[in-house]
């Protein structure tokens, strides 16, 4: 993600809660703030209907970190 | 730590690396047999072998807190509190501080001691971090683990494209120490932001270009060359012409910090001149704000924006040095700073007189902006020593060479009206009088530089509407 | 743990701030790149219809691995193609 904002392309990335705490870390060790949308963990044992809610409902969100507010 | 200070008895701090706390470990041993003595060692824990109750200061908190300067030291405590010490070994001093008679029998009355290790160099400065007592006011940027230190720098764009010398709180502190100035002292505001610029963030900065700490009073006289209101730093960084801070450097203070006024003198090579220049960049970009794209709209700027800055041939010439002209006494170190950019070079290898070379000069200055363009802008005649000679064995003073200067260039105004030679640049037509020159008064200088083979001198262009409507040259002493 | 004194004025933030994000996503492009960890690739491509369906141009990468970073010619192309790009899904 810092690569990318680095390259001059805003970038939003999706995680799990579970990733809430490793974020923060790996954000403070390189000294960035990315912006992140998280998504309530788990992921990987629901259908693919669930996943594609799970979508629904973030799309918003995640739309709004690419923009200026 | 504090918890090992006693409250009541002797403290000793000692090194083995020193003869004197050698020869005193025999006393040492005494007074531990016979009254309460704490000893420190700075070096080498095992030492002395004479006193079992051993206290490792190897990281010398102890020491720096105590404030040792010389080992040996003896502190006598009484409650709690520091009542009497003395250093190296003084048998009088040690008995009345001990309280007990007849130390040292076989020793000599009084021996000096030794540097205490908590003041060598490098190491005051790490303690001085260690227990927060520098003074340093700027925020400190802790980088991520993961953060490689010129990534970490670039993408905060504290550079100007070149990869930068982190400025850790040892590198300040040490570039601190080639001034006797008082860190938050305010050199003036840097525009664009109008930030403050005090020592601590100039010498940041200058750590950062890679100065020595004893450049740093250069760069200080440069910072306040450019903050006066005449230079119109804020004019010369918004511009969108060619001009950047030109930086000339007369007096002692070249040879001092082994500046070049020789071969490649405008050139790369020499760190003084290379890192001086840049540091002075590095302050308009990181504290005032500067950069390109930005306030900074210079169409094509010059690469003299990376730095520029060189040191005057003053040795042998037979011309004042340019701050002597400007006012600064003989004997006395200053900068010259001057809104300029590039190096038109002038070749001229056939003349033998003066007043041939003379005009060599006046044509090539004659075209600087555009040979339609009169006034123009200020210049900087950098002559190099053959040329000089020259007018040296003619016998030509610099106010000669002035004088036949302003008078080559003199152009009549039929040359530069809009229009004429095919040219739409130009004056207007509607101008009077027969002609103009190419300079304002004073809007010549004049210095000597170069390695000592080659018949080519140089001119530095300014910024346009030279003088009080635009930059002015200034010059400042350097203080230490 | 390295620590440098601030060169500047101290007027902006420590942490490197985000880059500036669009007014609006008019006209931009989209990019939706799949870290390739499982099941992410159904959230991801049901981002990129629900876009399409907003006419956003959408075009979906993917990383080879999760292991390791996305190779260099990927980033690369990525930057050069697209405007925006919504990366994802870490667990």
């Amino acid at each position: 993600m810092a690569d990318l904002e680095a390259r001059g392309i805003p970038t939003v990335g999706v995680a799990t809660t579970e990733f809430i705490e490793g974020a923060a870390a790996g954000a403070k060790s390189l000294g960035i703030d990315p912006a992140l949308v998280f998504v309530p963990h788990p992921i990987q044992d629901r259908t693919d209907d669930e996943l594609k809610k799970l979508a629904d409902d973030h799309l918003e969100p995640i739309l709004a970190m690419l923009v200026k507010n | 730590m504090a918890q090992d200070l006693p409250r009541e008895g002797l403290v000793a701090v000692v090194k083995r690396d020193c003869p004197t706390c050698v020869m005193a470990s025999g006393v040492l041993g005494d007074l531990a047999r016979l009254g309460s003595l704490t000893v420190y060692t700075q070096d080498d824990p095992s030492f002395p072998e004479t006193v079992p109750r051993r206290l490792d200061d190897t990281t010398l908190d102890v020491s720096h807190r105590l404030k040792v300067e010389i080992v040996p030291t003896l502190i006598r405590f009484a409650g709690g509190r520091e009542v009497g010490r003395t250093h190296g070994w003084d048998r009088g001093e040690w008995e009345r501080l001990s309280g007990i008679a007849g130390l040292g029998r076989d020793l000599p009355e009084t021996r000096p001691g030794c540097g205490a290790k908590n003041l060598e160099p490098g190491v005051i400065e790490r303690l001085k971090i260690r227990f927060n007592e520098t003074g340093l006011k700027s925020r400190r940027i802790a980088l991520g683990d993961e953060e490689d230190e010129q990534e970490a720098m670039f993408a905060r764009g504290w550079s100007d494209g070149l990869p930068l010398v982190p400025p850790t709180e040892e590198r300040v502190l040490r570039m601190l120490d080639g001034t006797s100035r008082d860190p938050q002292e305010v050199l003036g505001l840097v525009p664009p932001d109008l930030a403050p610029a005090t020592i601590e963030k100039i010498a940041v900065n200058a750590v950062m270009a890679g100065c020595k700490p004893e450049y740093l009073p250069v760069v200080l006289a440069a910072v306040e060359a450019v903050l006066e209101e005449e230079f119109a730093m804020h004019g010369v960084l918004a511009t969108t012409m060619f001009v950047g801070p030109v930086v000339v450097v007369n007096g002692p203070v070249r040879r001092r910090i082994g500046m070049n006024t020789k071969g490649n003198a405008l050139g790369q090579g020499n760190r003084a001149n290379a890192a001086i220049g840049r540091a002075l960049q590095l302050v308009i970009r990181n504290i005032g704000g500067g950069r390109p794209q930005e306030v900074d709209r210079a169409t094509l700027g010059n690469p003299g924006k990376y730095t520029y800055c060189f040191a005057e041939d003053e040795e042998g010439s037979s011309w004042e040095p340019l701050a002597a002209e400007r006012g600064v006494p003989p004997g006395r170190s200053a900068v010259t700073v001057f809104a300029g950019f590039g190096l038109q070079g002038v070749v001229d290898q056939k003349s033998r007189d003066p007043e041939s070379l003379s005009r060599s000069f006046a044509g090539s200055l004659k075209a600087i902006h555009n040979i339609k363009l009169a006034p123009a802008c200020d210049a900087m005649l950098v002559v190099c020593p053959e040329h000089h000679r020259t007018f040296k064995n003619a016998g030509w003073t610099k106010a000669r060479l002035y004088e036949e200067l302003y008078r080559l260039c003199e152009i009549p105004v039929a040359e530069l009206v809009a229009g004429a030679q095919g040219i739409a640049e130009g004056r207007p037509p509607s101008l009077a009088g027969k002609t103009v020159n190419k300079f304002r008064p004073g809007g010549i200088m004049i210095v000597r530089a170069g390695g000592d083979a080659g018949m080519f001198s140089g001119i530095i262009g300014g910024w346009s509407a030279g003088g009080a409507r635009g930059s002015l040259p200034v010059t400042k002493e350097v203080r230490s | 743990m390295t620590v440098l004194l601030d060169p500047t004025a101290e007027r902006s933030p420590t942490v490197r701030p985000r880059l500036a994000r669009p007014q609006s996503l008019e006209g931009l492009k989209i990019g939706i790149l799949d870290i390739a960890k499982p099941r992410g690739d159904v959230f991801l491509r049901r981002l990129g219809e629900r876009l399409a369906e907003r006419g956003i141009a959408v075009t979906h990468y993917a990383k080879p691995t999760n292991t390791r970073v996305a190779p260099l010619p990927l980033r690369q192309q990525i930057a050069a193609e697209v405007d925006l790009v919504i990366e994802g899904l870490s667990d």
